[in-house]
């Protein structure tokens, strides 16, 4: 037997799936164990090994790679944790970090109530102090020309004021036009190695070499400011994992939805940003693709955020505008779309209208919801669960946890129901409303809105919450249907093994089209080069190589781009650019809208990308045989539920997950209980036990 | 109604608004739709009110109101399904003429029930200089085409003559016509959503929700109102094109529920394009008082109800026909922003509750520059310098102003990268940084603008021209708040053959103020726009003495301006405690005549506190205590007022000659409870708190 082993960390729980050859899938739970996380690593695979009968030794003797997954830099942002950072600029730009593009930096990433009222927000804390940012005399301009040479000796005493006065202990360098020509920042680099090799040093046209100054220096000050922690954390890691007698090979997960070899990644901090939710988003393709449903909308709903994925024909789309924490940050990095409505978002009716509010306030872990008996006088979402009927005091996580009925009774009716001069059950009934529809408005605004029809779509529900709303919201956008994956409790760690290990190139050049075919080929080859020598020196044969190209374009003197894969791959004819501006017409006006190409002022290129895969085994996970439709030996009783079409309680079956089996179908109305979440099904819907235990809910 | 549906169909109608932004932008695509967020989407209701006011450029939302009412005035019952109609002219409804509104019925059942309106600042509008501002008009003839209504689209196809009509009056049409186009998508996806919202929850159900959405606005607006102060504010603000000097006057008046704007005493219109309409006015003075006073209730025609103005005809801020307007929107209307947010801060600075809420004036002066020529792409184009939406927050009464934090009545621009426009426009830029000296001092500092330089780079015809609608560069017009200073004022400047400078600091051979009209950049030519700071609130001398030390060490504040205006010793990097201490006690003792104070400042930021045991009011110095006057009396009569040339003051304020500074100090503890700008021999602005409701 042997085993891929896959742990990731995330803010609340480390998770870990073992694949093993013979097609069984092992699960490890624990929580995190911040600041050390990498001690909750080594205790989730215990927990998963404890539950197959053997050792991290034996399981680490046998196991072929090691996938990793970690929230270390989003969490480093989060408690303000990082290195001592300095910055060196271009002079005269020395506050363009600062500046953050005007007020983009103090409104971006602030939901709508805040954005109206603009009196009471500011910038988050800059990760650079203004005493810790220089600026050197030197200028390249936008063809990559140098305008003014880098002067070396106001530079070096640059580096030695931060060294010595400042007592930094990294150093992020962004000049102008670096992307273009590195060669001034390349200097930097060496004078700093030469003046104190141990201080960690971040480039811009290494980390981000695009343009945008604001955003490639925010990426360059966010990689310094984690560089050292996250070299650290994987270091360690990598002792602990030794100790435990693996010596193979670890990959660590990006937020671009690749692996990348662990010693390449410690120098890469920002690339892991948000790695986990993508790597869920990884998990429903891979789910996806056994299932052949191409088109998935996963929603995973948490206890202060739910996140959203569109995979869209087997693709996941790339964040155009990235931030972690309020800073932003130019790294590929696949989309995932959040809100401020969770299990524990908390119920607020609001002064005057006396509309009622779900979050964006939550009650976090502590003290949660009022039903979880901590002393919370606020009701949550989790808590109209529980008075709609699905959530059951019996039933929350397997039964290990009380939950306090008569606790989340009193205070929804004096905060909520008695105010709106309803009755427990209506207002309940509406605040339930309220939060399906926050959901649908959401996914509506990246579906709809970016030209997807999300009766296309395959509807992930993920998480503890979202498996009781799905079935409304779900409906209410037409999804083709509903699935809740056997796999959900432990997803992100499940996206790990269905990953491949990818490496991404960019190289940012201005193409007016049409333009022969060889022009481009140029553009692309020392990218593809790159890719193939770097995946060969993995030990990927040619035949687990994929190297995909793609092209930034856009209508000349607009703003808009696109990235279009190349049809035909490398290398072009000049066919395949007659082809590619056809590509990039079609997707324009579906992303863009009806009206929105500017043919006149033609079409250019502006980056040319190469992204190469070296493919890893997938885990083929046990296919069971489909047995009887007749689930009643798991039915464990009946009980009122809201069934939100007719606006009332009706008595429905309850069911326990553990004792379905493949093969059994549940009509709604029904309420399925399972050790991790709950499953509600509305009436005219119909639930099946698939052949790999997902609940998959159809609407009749 | 019930709180639910009401809850859903409000998010729903504002989701509706949003995603109709995103299409404009998406199909727009130009950069100051995109960076500068110069755009405005709402939603009204069937009489052409406003019924759900989107996130943009605020003074439209009553603007595009009036342009729907106007409408329907205009075409009665000619209107038709999915009809379309365009609409710049400044004399009916809109503010300028480049900012042009499309305006779209929406039918059910062939009857009116609703209207989308949307703008955006369309690349060219055919006025005689490039980019729609035109420093050159005399009138508005030679503002480009404005039209008092015209129907563009005739039941969802557009009427192509017109269309073409149109297109044939502008520079660059196939970009103009991208941003019609982008306006009709827009208008089409707001009707496609809000037929979605009647099918679903049906025509009565929408209606009635709509209802009480205005009707809710306006009794939160109401019950607002009534927990702050009666009283009465006044502000003016100047602005000058060249030695043209006009300045607007507002009194605001503060009455139960209801508030009255009135501009009695500003200017008469002026011959430059600076004027504004009354139509503009109006959506002047809500632009900062929806974010300011409604930052938590739905911007709506309920909160124009308890909203009164009077702007005398033939004024400034009421121009008539055929008088220039082109450069509104950074004109008067800015006046009229700034004047409004100056007052409203003073209203709410005397309420406990509200206090937090107060700001002195942000962002108070574009500098609306439009490039045009050849670019190193061989292409001809026309950009604003974006930087101009990159305006620098007001000081607030818990907090400094936002370092280049934006703007009130634009809540979400934006400036684009110096890589962008390099790359866009054949030029170089020597430096674009933060600009000492120039966020008004105060108790909290106002924020800082910036300062950029740009020369000529690759041109393939040697360079570029410019617009420059620089007015008001001879008057700080963001003001400070209880006693804070005024942000300086913008500076322009022609650095004429300024070779071989990159990124030193020496300055160049010569070089000369421009700041209106169409100039040349060409050669070594440098342009150098140093903008405007936010206005401070609080007396600089109150100041924590370690929060200047960093601003002086940021390059925010200069050594001189530590020890003139905030009384702070720094030798060599660190504070001089004790000559600190002493200087600004002498500097306190200079305010009451040269005596020590009877008592000194406690060190309070907002310097009044309100006593309203029994049947009055008492205004005191929260400082020392000291009773200045009773509710109802003009309580800085009592003060002692401390008049200094503006330009004396520190090198940011390059003034005019014969602006002053007005400070108003407590008679008691010397601290400055007031400030304001007066021009020669204008009277003082005459503020009354009123009777202060229990909080």
């Amino acid at each position: 037997m042997s085993y891929i082993v896959a742990t990731d960390v995330g803010g609340t729980c480390t998770d870990t799936v073992i694949a093993a050859s013979d097609g069984t899938i092992h699960i490890g739970k624990v929580l995190s164990t911040a600041p050390d996380f990498a001690v909750g690593v080594i205790e989730s695979i215990q927990s998963a090994t404890a539950a197959m009968g053997i050792t991290n030794g034996v399981l680490f003797a046998n196991t072929d790679l090691f996938v990793h997954g970690s929230t270390v830099v989003d969490n480093t942002l989060l408690t303000s944790s990082g290195s001592h950072t300095g910055l060196i600029t271009t002079r005269g730009f020395e506050d363009t970090l600062r500046v953050t593009r005007g007020a983009y930096g103090r409104w971006s990433g602030l939901p709508e109530d805040q954005i109206k009222h603009p009196v009471a927000t500011d910038r988050p804390p800059p990760l650079v102090d203004i005493a810790r940012i220089c600026g050197v005399p030197e200028r390249i301009d936008y063809k990559g020309a140098i305008i003014e040479a880098l002067d070396l000796d106001v530079t070096k005493t640059a580096i030695e004021y931060l060294l010595n006065e400042q007592q930094v202990t990294a150093i992020a360098v962004c000049l102008l036009w670096s992307f273009r020509n590195p060669l001034h920042e390349l200097a930097i680099k060496d004078l700093i190695n030469e003046l104190s090799p141990a201080c960690y040093v971040s480039l811009s046209s290494e980390i981000a070499p695009l343009p945008g100054e604001y955003e490639r220096t925010s990426t360059t000050a966010i990689n310094a400011y984690a560089g050292t922690v996250v070299k650290n954390y994987m270091d360690n890691l990598q002792s602990l994992l030794t100790a435990e007698g693996y010596l193979g090979p670890v990959l660590v997960m990006q937020g671009h939805g690749g692996l990348m070899p662990v010693a390449e990644s410690s120098t890469r901090a920002v690339g892991m940003i948000e790695c986990g939710p993508v790597a869920g988003l990884i998990g429903s393709r891979h789910l996806g693709q056994l299932l052949d449903e191409p088109n998935i909308i996963a929603v995973d709903m948490g206890g202060t955020t739910s996140k959203v994925g569109v995979i869209q024909n087997g693709a996941l789309d790339y964040a155009r505008e990235p931030m972690v924490n309020r800073y932003h940050y130019l790294a590929p990095k696949i989309e995932v779309a959040s809100i401020g409505a969770g299990g524990g978002s908390i119920i607020e009716l609001e002064p005057g209208s006396l509309a009622p509010r779900v979050g964006p306030q939550s009650a976090g872990s502590r003290p949660g919801p009022v039903c979880y008996g901590n002393g919370a006088t606020q009701p949550t979402l989790t808590d109209v669960m529980l008075l709609i009927g699905y959530m059951h005091p019996e039933h929350f996580l397997g039964g290990t946890i009380a939950l306090d009925r008569g606790a989340c009774v009193k205070a929804f009716e004096t905060t909520i129901a008695k105010p709106l001069g309803m009755s427990l059950a209506d207002a309940a009934f509406g605040i339930f409303r309220i939060a399906c529809s926050q959901m649908s408005d959401l996914i509506h605004e990246i579906t709809v809105e970016r030209g997807l029809d999300p009766r296309d779509y395959v509807l992930h529900a993920f998480g503890g919450t979202c498996p009781m709303l799905a079935a409304v919201f779900g409906r209410e956008l037409n999804v083709s249907r509903i699935v809740v994956p056997y796999t959900a409790a432990v997803n992100c760690a499940f996206g790990l093994v269905a990953s491949d290990v990818v490496h991404e190139y960019t190289a940012t050049t201005l193409v007016s089209l049409p333009a022969a075919a060889q022009t481009l080929n140029a553009e692309f080859e020392p990218l593809v080069s790159a890719a193939t020598e770097a995946l060969l020196a993995e030990g990927f044969a040619e035949q687990e190589m994929r190297i995909d190209c793609a092209v930034a374009m856009r209508y000349g003197l607009q703003v808009h781009e696109l990235g279009i894969p190349l049809a035909r791959g490398f290398p072009l004819c000049d066919a395949d650019v007659a082809l590619q501006i056809e590509a990039f017409e079609r997707l324009y006006e579906q992303r863009y809208g009806k009206g929105s190409a500017y043919r006149e002022a033609g079409v250019e290129l502006t980056q040319f990308r190469v992204t190469g895969r070296g493919l890893l085994r997938r885990p083929e996970l046990v296919k069971s045989v489909l047995g009887n439709a007749d689930a009643s030996a798991a039915q464990i009783g009946t009980r009122e539920i809201l069934v939100e079409a007719q606006s009332a309680f009706a008595l429905a079956p309850i069911y326990d997950f553990v004792r379905l089996k493949p093969g059994n179908v549940i009509a709604g109305p029904a309420v399925i209980h399972t050790p991790v979440t709950t499953i509600v099904l509305q009436d005219a819907q119909i639930g099946r036990i698939d052949e790999y235990m997902n609940t998959v809910i159809e609407f009749e | 109604m019930d709180p639910i549906t009401f809850s859903i169909i409000r998010h729903r109608l504002f989701r509706i608004v949003d995603e109709a932004v995103i299409t404009l932008k998406n199909v727009s695509g130009s950069a100051i739709t995109n960076e500068g967020h110069d755009l405005m989407v709402s939603l009204y209701r069937a009489d052409g009110s406003l019924l759900m006011g989107g996130v943009g450029f605020l003074h439209h939302l009553t603007s595009a109101a009036e342009a729907c009412k106007s409408i329907i005035r205009r075409f009665g019952d000619r209107i038709e399904e999915d009809d379309i109609y365009l609409l710049n002219d400044p004399y009916t409804a809109a503010l300028h003429t480049s900012d042009v509104y499309l305006v779209a019925p929406i039918h059910r059942d062939g009857r009116l029930v609703a209207w989308s309106a949307c703008f955006v600042h369309v690349y060219d509008i055919g006025a005689k200089n490039p980019g729609g501002f035109c420093p050159d008009a005399d009138s508005i003839y030679i503002e480009g085409f404005s039209s008092p209504g015209i129907r563009l689209v005739q039941r969802g196809e557009i009427i192509r003559d017109v269309f073409d009509t149109l297109m044939n009056m502008v520079r660059s049409p196939e970009m103009v016509a991208l941003d019609i186009s982008s306006m009709i998508a827009c208008n089409n996806v707001a009707r496609d959503r809000m037929h979605a919202l009647f099918d679903k929850y049906g025509e009565e159900t929408v209606d009635v929700a709509c209802q009480s959405l205005i009707e809710n606005s306006e009794s939160q607006l109401r019950t607002r109102l009534l927990q702050l102060a009666d009283g009465q504010w006044q502000s003016r603000q100047y602005l000058n094109v060249g030695s043209d000097i006009s300045k607007v006057v507002l009194t605001m008046t503060k009455t139960g529920d209801t508030l009255h704007f009135d501009f009695t005493g500003s200017s008469v219109q002026s011959i430059h394009a600076v004027n504004c309409t009354k139509w503009a006015s109006l959506g002047g003075l809500f632009a900062p008082l929806f974010p300011l006073l409604c930052y938590d209730i739905t911007w709506n025609e309920g909160v124009i109800r308890p909203i009164r103005m009077t702007a005398p005809e033939g004024s400034i801020v009421n121009c008539t026909r055929p008088a220039p307007v082109s450069v509104a929107t950074v004109g008067a209307i800015q006046s009229v922003n700034n004047a409004a947010c100056s007052t409203i801060g003073k209203l709410l600075a005397t309420s406990d509750k509200y206090r937090g809420e107060a700001t002195a004036v942000w962002h108070a002066n574009h500098f609306a520059i439009f490039m045009f020529g050849r670019n190193q792409h061989n292409r001809d184009g026309i950009g604003i310098l974006t930087e101009t939406f990159a305006g620098a927050g007001g000081a607030r009464t818990f907090a400094d102003g936002v370092d280049v934090g934006g703007e009130v009545p634009n809540p979400i621009s934006r400036m684009a990268n110096v890589e962008t426009i390099e790359n866009m426009f054949p030029i170089l830029y020597r430096h674009r940084r933060l600009r000492c000296d120039s966020g008004g001092a105060g108790y909290y500092r106002g924020g800082a603008g910036m300062d950029l330089a740009i020369t000529p780079h690759d041109a393939p015809d040697g360079g570029i021209h410019y617009v420059v609608s620089g007015k008001g560069s001879a008057f700080p017009m963001s003001e400070g708040l209880a006693g804070g200073y005024p942000g300086a004022p913008n500076v322009y400047l022609w650095h004429k053959n300024a070779a071989d400078r990159i990124s030193n600091d020496e300055q160049p051979a010569s070089q000369e103020p421009v700041d209106w009209g169409v100039f040349p950049l060409m050669g070594d030519d440098t342009l150098e726009v140093q903008w405007n700071g936010g206005g401070g609130a609080g007396d600089p001398l109150l100041r924590s003495m370690h929060a200047v030390l960093a601003d002086v060490e940021a390059g925010l504040v200069s050594s001189t301006a530590a020890s003139t205006i905030y009384g702070v010793v720094i030798d060599q990097a660190t504070i001089d405690i004790v000559a600190t201490e002493a200087l600004r006690k002498q500097l306190l003792s200079a305010r009451v005549g040269g005596a020590i104070p009877d008592k000194m400042p406690t060190g309070r930021p907002i310097p009044l506190s309100y006593d309203h045991a029994g049947s009055a009011t008492s205004v005191a110095c929260a400082n020392c205590d000291q009773v200045l006057a009773l509710s109802g009396e003009a309580w800085k009569a009592k003060l002692l007022p401390i008049d200094s040339p503006m330009n004396e003051i520190i090198a940011a304020y390059t003034t005019i000659d014969g602006l002053m500074l007005r400070q108003y100090a407590c008679p008691s503890c010397g601290s400055l409870l007031d400030s304001e700008t007066v021009y020669e021999d204008d009277p003082p602005l005459l503020d009354i708190i009123g009777a202060i409701p229990d909080a």
